[in-house]
């Protein structure tokens, strides 16, 4: 059993870190975070490429994926101490995303469904942990995300009966109708829900005391408990991968592929398609219920509006472009998400283009939209389905 | 009899018949596009509006109202065909999202190029119908000159597509194409032409229903006026039947009815959640629409 690298492996290493230092040159807001998030990407590359060699990967599959995630998730947590605040915000904005893109991911992936309804899952979960933490505010964290889990998964259930014998445009359709139907569904309930004008949070998220003491006592407050946050949604968004990475490669999963790829042919092996469609309306639904959770939790208040039908399309966006149904991609897609709107003003200040104008409000839809159509045109599996391609053709 | 017809029963129904009319449009153009080419067009409220855009704002201090509708179908049609040519042809035959995300994709392209260019506030169109209600005895009748000229114009439009569909040489062709393309190929249709005529029509019946909802005094025209109109129009062509024409038109003006009558004696919020669980409901029953025949998939 090698576990050691061999072959190509250090070079492809060497030059994705390379890569990742550049992109970190880029997007990064300080020199101070540009050094962090290119030692800790640099390290996380190193770290998964030696630790999740073929043979490791073969042997114990799960071993080799929790070894990953640790690494990844220390290397994140430890860059969060050197970023500023606004960095650890977008980070853990990006991150929560990213956990309702791989919802989304699966769901189209795996079983071939498209949903367009996953802003509404989102806002079910965001406004679940707002409205359970206005009546019980002494609730420990940990119960009241699975609790908007868990309100996702429900919601998903009621929404997914009808869809196990629906295919793909007539889904696409409902979960639309979904979206569009989420203000008026929040608006009938304005005193669980508080109408368009959304819910606070009655206490803050605060770091525990061990941690503020890392650091020195003239640290502002919002450093600290931004990156605590940062960290938080960071563990979370690490333990749901983890979850997918798996059941991606379970029977359930495979099953699910099959599904998609054949539903007549899954049938007559004795996979239930109603099951598998429900199962991964619902996994969707709950993850995409998380990622709303989480949003609350980091903005300290929940505002409705903000799960429009554009923000389920933008989801949509994100994990087409990132790559649909690669648990890679979904991480693409939330990095995108957190540094889009800096990357899209910065170009706007630099095109000349007027900020106040209409074009300068209309830019990221137009962005998103355009940047669909040609991935979908041109690269069906977005960045990281193009990224295994020239990986699989070297390697020949 | 005039308390008869001032009655909340009939206002509703009226008031009703006048939405729905405009949900069985967006249906049928819908359903024109998904029979032709098995395509559920996502920008179908969007690719109207910039057609109504191009037609009614472009040229307003030019032409009077009628020149301007005519100028806006002309534009629908040449969008749905250039769409078809451009962008859709390079779907066909790909898996089932493809043309989805591609669609959902061009619908947010055109609403922010449309709002870059025209920006977001309603834009009025003058129109020589008035939106005051009848009085009857000192009281609405719950339809206004405008009310009619909308119902008639959809149903001139209805009537002239099913007679090119049944009656013409043209439809007979249509339907062959996208019954069996490979068939009427072979006995001289062209077909590829056929399909981008099916797109042509489906943006056609769009702009106008689009032009229909713009003229309203109280709507305008916005880029995201047909957003909530594409809703109800996709929940009628669901529960009526992709396939079916006739179970869109029935749809849509039942759908707009009854939803009239939820947001009179419930709520306004009740309206589109009624919506969606008679979609959720019909689609339980009757997955492919209550107005489909049943037929097997082969494998």
């Amino acid at each position: 059993m090698k576990w050691i690298a061999v072959g190509r492996r250090p070079t492809i290493t060497a030059g994705l870190i390379v890569v990742a230092v550049m992109i970190t040159s880029l997007v990064a807001s300080s020199v101070r975070d540009g050094v962090a998030v290119g030692v800790a990407l640099a390290l996380a590359i190193a770290g998964g490429a030696t630790l999740t060699t073929a043979g490791l990967r073969e042997a114990h599959p799960v071993l080799a994926r929790a070894t990953l995630t640790v690494v990844v998730l220390d290397v994140a947590l430890f860059a969060t101490y050197f970023f500023s605040s606004v960095t650890n915000f977008n980070l853990a904005i990006g991150a929560a995303m990213s956990i309702t893109l791989l919802g989304l991911s699966f769901l189209t992936g795996a079983s071939g469904q498209i949903s367009l309804g996953n802003s509404a899952f989102m806002g079910v979960g965001a406004l679940a942990v707002a409205i359970w933490a206005n009546h019980h505010s002494s609730t420990p964290m940990v119960a009241t995300l699975l609790l908007a889990v868990a309100c996702g998964a429900f919601v998903g259930l009621l929404l997914g009966l009808p869809a196990t014998r629906l295919r793909g445009p007539y889904l696409a359709g409902m979960t639309l109708a979904f979206a569009v139907a989420f203000s008026a569904i929040v608006n009938s309930f304005t005193s669980w829900t508080g109408g368009d004008a959304g819910l606070q949070l009655p206490t803050a998220v605060t770091p525990p005391g061990w941690l503020s003491s890392l650091f020195n006592a003239q640290t502002p407050l919002l450093r600290v408990n931004t990156m605590w946050l940062a960290d938080i949604t960071i563990i979370v968004t690490g333990v749901a991968f983890f979850f997918m990475a798996n059941l991606f490669a379970s029977r359930i999963g495979r099953a699910m592929r099959l599904v998609r790829d054949n539903d007549v042919a899954a049938e007559l092996v004795g996979v239930s398609l109603s099951r598998a469609r429900v199962i991964a309306f619902m996994v969707s639904s709950a993850y995409a219920a998380l990622g709303g959770a989480l949003w609350t939790l980091i903005n300290n208040s929940v505002s409705p509006p903000t799960f429009s039908l554009a923000l389920s399309i933008t989801i949509l966006s994100l994990v087409v472009i990132g790559g649909i149904g690669t648990i890679s991609g979904a991480l693409i897609g939330g990095v995108i998400y957190a540094y889009s709107t800096n990357v899209i003003s910065w170009f706007t200040q630099h095109a000349g283009i007027n900020s106040q104008g209409n074009l300068a409000s209309q830019l990221p839809g137009i962005v998103f939209g355009g940047l669909l159509i040609l991935t979908m045109l041109f690269a069906p599996m977005g960045i990281a389905g193009a990224v295994r391609r020239l990986w699989a053709r070297r390697r020949d | 009899m005039d308390a008869f017809l001032t009655s909340r029963i009939i206002s509703d129904i009226l008031g009703g018949l006048t939405n729905g009319v405009i949900y069985g449009l967006v249906a049928l153009s819908l359903v024109l596009v998904w029979r032709s080419t098995g395509i559920l067009n996502f920008a179908q409220g969007a690719m109207p509006m910039i057609a109504t855009y191009l037609g009614m704002v472009v040229f307003a201090h030019r032409f009077g109202y009628w020149p301007l509708v005519a100028i806006a179908i002309v534009a629908g049609f040449s969008v749905g065909g250039v769409t078809e040519r451009v962008l859709v042809r390079h779907l066909y035959g790909k898996p089932e999202i493809n043309p989805i995300v591609v669609m959902v994709g061009f619908l947010i392209v055109l609403e922010g190029v449309a709002a870059a260019i025209w920006s977001t506030s309603p834009r009025g169109i003058p129109n020589p119908f008035s939106p005051i209600d009848w009085q009857l005895g000192g009281k609405p009748i719950a339809l206004s000159p405008f009310g009619v000229y909308e119902i008639v114009t959809a149903l001139v439009v209805m009537i002239s597509v099913a007679v090119l569909f049944r009656f013409t040489k043209l439809g007979l062709q249509l339907r062959a194409s996208a019954l069996a393309p490979e068939v009427s190929r072979l006995l001289g249709v062209r077909v590829s032409r056929m399909l981008t005529l099916g797109w042509v029509l489906s943006t056609g019946v769009g702009t106008i229903c689009t032009v229909l909802v713009a003229s309203n005094f109280f709507t305008g025209l916005t880029p995201q006026v047909m957003d909530g109109i594409f809703a109800f129009g996709f929940i009628a062509a669901a529960v009526g039947g992709l396939d079916s024409p006739v179970g869109a038109i029935v749809a849509g003006v039942s759908i707009g009815i009854v939803l009239q009558f939820v947001g009179d004696f419930v709520n306004s919020n009740a309206i589109i959640i009624t919506a969606l669980v008679i979609l959720i409901l019909s689609l339980m029953v009757r997955p492919n629409g209550l107005f489909t025949k049943n037929t097997a998939r082969r494998v």
